[in-house]
């Protein structure tokens, strides 16, 4: 097994060819419609992947907000590039010891989806050779591109699809490893260490989304196949795993078909509306009300190969299945799971006899009332059976939310990317590379190594502050006095279990003044250290300031007299528990005390304030 | 003895797979792609077996391999066989080309967008064009707009009409946007009994974008030339940044407004004639209906005209100097039609030779009105004509025009003032600016 990452990471710096934040938004202002054709490009060759989104004629709808302009309208010119994130692909770039180029193009790179409003993602290659240790090991970094994110996917219906612009045109930078990780761990350290170098750079966006994978995965006799835009990275392992498993079982169907004389199919679909008629239930009963036509295909020495063996989820008739949805229709029914889905014994039967098929002979049904679309389908169908004689075709995959994959699109090959003449070359100078070199930030393996020696922090909490760009906040609130262990737990533990924002809402991000504050409240009697995540809980959810949030978190106003009003009323109360216990009362007392007050006062002030309360009490030795 | 390696490779053809081997043994291996005009010193452009260009230095130090030419498919082989010399019988529409960006695509050398040269190339771009009816493709020139001159309007005319008395419905103009107003004010003055629509049509995005507007707007374009019942120019175009309304635009009245949108074409002072819509035409204001014909042009043009675009430091001696050798000029003034008062006596001086100075206002909406301020009405005794609410530029069309017709300048102001292709507009309602 052979896996490559391409780490795609949202910057912050505002967007790539305009002059919008890098910000999304859920206001729409507007909308507007569109079609995208399939353009040749420079070889006037067009690209698989191209004609495919071309052929499904959908109209784009665009929906309008507070961060877009008429840039990412395709109404006006793309902006020169933003130098902020080309310094920060290029300081990347030399973070990974890569070599960057002399002159940087920004190409064209067709994506007719609807995702990019001028029908092509803007990008560009910045760098090469660069390289990253991982636990030792050695992964190569081939290239480090700078491109656009596409516009954001927010609903399809039939014929159309909904994007928002706000996402469109914020810088991504792309970070791919050679095919160099041999197992689904692995990939997740690399993608890890990867996006720690990114963060370290202080110029990226956080929260879910801004950071997605692309994880590339052949094995031996196979085929690369990209799963494009994982977006937690412990996910990675699970798709990596079960991409495995889906190349092996497709070789061993390819063996099995080849065993059974299986052919590529050759006849031309045929209708077969007419037998269907009858059909009650089940997809097809759905299309014949709608005045659908079924066509078939015949898959010659097929059968008994499009369902899935024993123990495995993952079959071939799902390959195909996703051929018929990637233009527009439900999917398709194949003779492995028939009869069933409404379809009974004797539909088969009049279909094998209508298709003339052999015993070991299989087929396929779509339905639809446009018959273009479903010749279009069975096309494809055709061409995928007949790819599944020869071994995987290189593909890219949907991740779905199970750990599994789904055909997205051809691989796309150079064919779709031409010069964006727009843009002039960019000259990278001796003198930009010297400026950024002299202000690089520090590496994580160095940085984690120097916070564990100088702080005394365990080596998996230094490995935490690091990883999540966490440093210098760190280094300022030590430097200011606060006690390192606590300032970490807050960072690394109070902090990330406040509820994480969507991809939509802002994520919380305290200043270093606020969380100096809050971390003194407890030294400064102001509050205990147990009511810290109530406190962070209400600042994260809005509120002003800190006395706001110890109020919300209904943790002010316990001053001295009201402790120990609070503590002599306990203690009147269990008078005949003191007589009884003497010393021995105190622990309860403290239980009755403490959960009253927890979090309004330190535990060691309520403990003084309640001995000076039972001292007098007590009967003298 | 050692040949400064970026001699060879910069004369290398373009195609030819080379690889590069720099001073620090870095080794880069790809196809030789043309340089952009801005490129820099020594840069050799690339492109990479992943698609992606880039610029290499070649130091003189560097040392290079040829490995080929790299297999591509001839240019323009893809579809489209001869065009026809002769138009197809029974109903179709004559589409003049003339250039501009629904006709161009981009051109890898200078990174800019150029004409194309071969007509199959448009039904390359545009296999749809003929989804209702046959169209004949008619090559005039291969020019972007702002390479046009007035008497080109005569050519196009001319072409015009003879694809009317070769039988076409209607013509459609394939024509570059920057100076499509011009043009269709031009030709709204020199064609006569037009039996059928013509149509000028441009595109804001070269059609090699998967995103261009060539098609939708040429394909509204023939709808409109197939379909609509007018005897007049009209521009059609994107009406909104959709790609599914389009606005029909009279040839007088319309102006490009913005220099990137789709929907840069504007009618000024109302709104436009009609809009394509979904496959509904509709047309809102009355029109000029199709004459029985024949189509004729009403030329020439004389050419001996100028507009001049007035502002704050104007001197009277630069705007005399311009108007020295000119039989008329259009004044696009400030406000009403504002000049500063200093240029009263060369506007008097130039009368007084039997120049025709005319009136415009360069606010773009409004009349031109002398009246209302003291210098309007010393403008209009020095013997300025008021020409209302035509546009700057469709005032110059027409001045031209009227020069052509006569050689006294009572006449030619009088042939000014005259509503020829309906281009004034005598009613302003009040609406909201689009």
């Amino acid at each position: 097994m052979k896996a490559g990452l391409e780490v795609h990471q949202q910057l912050s710096t505002g967007k790539l060819f305009c002059s919008c934040p890098s910000e999304l938004s859920e206001e729409v202002r507007g909308s507007f419609a569109r079609k995208l054709r399939a353009a040749s490009g420079e070889s006037r060759a067009v690209d698989a992947a191209a004609a495919l989104a071309a052929s499904r004629r959908l109209v784009y709808r665009y929906e309008t907000g507070p961060y877009d302009c008429l840039v990412e309208m395709d109404e006006e010119p793309p902006h020169p590039i933003n130098p902020d994130a080309l310094d920060t692909a290029l300081t990347i770039a030399l973070l990974l010891g890569a070599h960057p180029l002399d002159e940087i193009v920004v190409m064209r790179k067709i994506v007719v989806d609807g995702s990019n409003t001028s029908g092509f993602q803007r990008t560009a290659l910045v760098a090469v050779d660069g390289h990253l240790e991982v636990r030792g090991k050695r992964f190569s970094i081939p290239t480090i591109c700078l491109e656009e994110d596409a516009a954001r996917r927010i609903s399809e219906r039939p014929g159309e699809i909904v994007y928002r612009l706000d996402r469109l045109g914020i810088p991504l930078i792309e970070v791919s490893t050679g095919p160099e990780i041999s197992e689904g761990r692995e990939g997740r350290e690399v993608a890890e260490e990867i996006g720690a170098l990114l963060r370290a750079t202080h110029a990226v966006r956080r929260g879910i989304g801004t950071i997605r994978e692309d994880v590339n995965v052949s094995i031996e006799g196979g085929h690369r196949i990209e799963i494009k835009g994982v977006q937690e990275l412990r996910k990675i392992q699970q798709y990596i795993d079960s991409e495995v498993e889906r190349q092996r079982l497709l070789l061993s169907v390819r063996d099995a078909l080849r065993g059974q004389g299986a052919r590529p199919p050759d006849h031309a679909p045929v209708e077969l509306s007419d037998l269907f008629e009858t059909v009650a239930t089940g997809p097809l009963s759905a299309g014949a009300r709608k005045g659908g036509v079924v066509l078939g295909l015949a898959l010659p020495g097929f059968a008994g190969r499009l369902k899935s063996p024993e123990g495995t989820e993952e079959r071939l008739g799902r390959e195909l299945a996703d051929q018929a949805r990637s233009v527009g229709l439900r999917g398709l029914l194949h003779s492995d799971e028939l009869p069933g889905h409404g379809v009974e014994a004797s539909h088969v039967a009049r279909v094998r006899e209508t298709l003339e098929l052999a015993p070991l002979d299989a087929f396929v049904l779509v339905t639809d009332r446009d018959r273009a679309r479903l010749e279009l389908a069975l096309g494809r169908v055709a061409v995928r059976a007949a790819a599944a004689l020869e071994g995987i075709p290189g593909e890219t995959r949907d991740p779905l939310p199970d750990g599994r994959t789904r055909f997205s699109r051809p691989l796309p090959g150079g064919d779709r990317m031409y010069p964006e003449t727009d843009i002039p070359p960019i000259a990278v100078t001796p003198e930009l590379l010297a400026r950024l070199a002299g202000s690089l930030p520090e590496r994580p393996g160095a940085l984690r190594a120097r916070l564990a020696a100088e702080y005394g922090l365990p080596p998996e909490v230094a490995g935490q502050i690091v990883g999540g760009a966490l440093a210098e906040t760190f280094e300022s609130l030590a430097k200011r006095g606060r006690p390192p262990a606590l300032v970490a737990r807050l960072l690394t533990q109070d902090l990330p279990s406040i509820p994480s924002p969507s991809e939509r809402s802002e994520p919380f991000e305290p200043s270093v003044e606020l969380l100096d504050a809050l971390l003194r409240g407890p030294e400064e009697g102001r509050f205990a250290k147990e009511g810290m995540p109530a406190v962070l809980a209400a600042l994260a959810a809005g509120a002003p300031s800190l006395e706001a949030a110890l109020a919300r978190a209904g943790l002010s106003g316990l001053s001295d007299a009201e402790l120990d009003a609070i503590v002599q009323r306990v203690v009147r109360e269990n008078a005949g528990l003191i007589a009884e216990r003497g010393e021995a009362a105190f622990s309860p007392l403290m239980g009755d005390v403490m959960h009253e007050v927890r979090g309004r006062r330190d535990g060691k002030v309520i403990a003084e304030a309640l001995r000076r309360a039972l001292a007098p009490a007590q009967p003298s030795a | 003895m050692h040949s400064d390696p970026w001699e060879v490779l910069r004369s290398l053809p373009m195609g030819e797979r080379v690889e590069i081997t720099a001073p620090s043994g870095r080794i880069w291996t790809g196809t030789i792609v043309p340089r952009h005009e801005l490129s820099g010193a020594r840069i050799l452009v690339l492109k990479l077996e992943t698609g992606y260009n880039i610029g290499v230095r070649i130091e003189p130090e560097a040392r290079y391999r040829r490995l080929g030419p790299l297999h591509s498919p001839a240019p323009g082989s893809s579809s489209g066989g001869p065009v026809p010399d002769a138009p197809p019988s029974g109903s179709w529409v004559a589409l003049l080309t003339t250039g501009g960006t629904i006709a161009s695509r981009v051109d890898y050398e200078t990174g800019g967008v150029r004409p194309v040269k071969e007509e199959r190339e448009i039904l390359e771009f545009y296999p749809e064009m003929e989804a209702t009816g046959p169209v004949h493709i008619i090559p005039v020139f291969d020019r972007l707009s702002e390479d046009l001159v007035p008497d080109d309007w005569v050519v196009l005319g001319e072409k015009i009409v003879d694809a009317f008395r070769a039988g076409a419905r209607g013509a459609v103009v394939a024509h570059g946007t920057d100076t499509l107003g011009f043009t269709a004010a031009g030709l709204s003055f020199l064609l006569a009994d037009l039996p059928g629509p013509v149509v000028l049509v441009g595109a804001q995005r070269s059609p090699d974008r998967p995103s261009s507007d060539g098609a939708p707007n040429l394909q509204a374009a023939v709808e409109v030339a197939r379909r609509a019942a007018l005897g007049e120019v009209v521009v059609v175009m994107h009406a909104g940044p959709s790609d599914d309304r389009f606005a029909i635009h009279r040839g007088t009245w319309v102006r490009k407004m913005h220099s990137s949108r789709r929907d840069a074409f504007r009618s000024r002072n109302g709104p436009p004639l009609g809009y394509l819509e979904g496959g509904d035409l509709r047309l809102d204001l009355e029109v000029r209906p199709p004459s029985k014909g024949p189509a004729r042009v009403d030329g020439p043009l004389d050419g001996r005209a100028g507009l001049l675009w007035f502002y704050p430091g104007l001197s009277p001696q630069k705007a005399a100097q311009f108007a020295h050798d000119l039989r008329g000029i259009v004044l696009a003034g400030t406000g009403l039609g504002h000049v500063a008062s200093s240029h009263v006596p060369w506007i008097r001086e130039a009368v007084g030779r039997g120049v025709v100075v005319a009136m415009t206002t360069q606010c773009l909406e409004g009349m031109a009105d002398p009246y209302v301020y003291a210098t309007g009405r010393e403008l209009a005794q020095a013997g300025v004509v008021y020409l209302g609410d035509l546009l700057p530029e469709t005032a110059y069309a027409k001045l031209l025009w009227a020069l052509g017709r006569s050689s006294h300048r009572a006449e030619v102001e009088r042939l000014l003032l005259t509503d020829r292709a309906h281009e004034f507009q005598l009613r302003h309602q009040d609406r909201e600016a689009p």
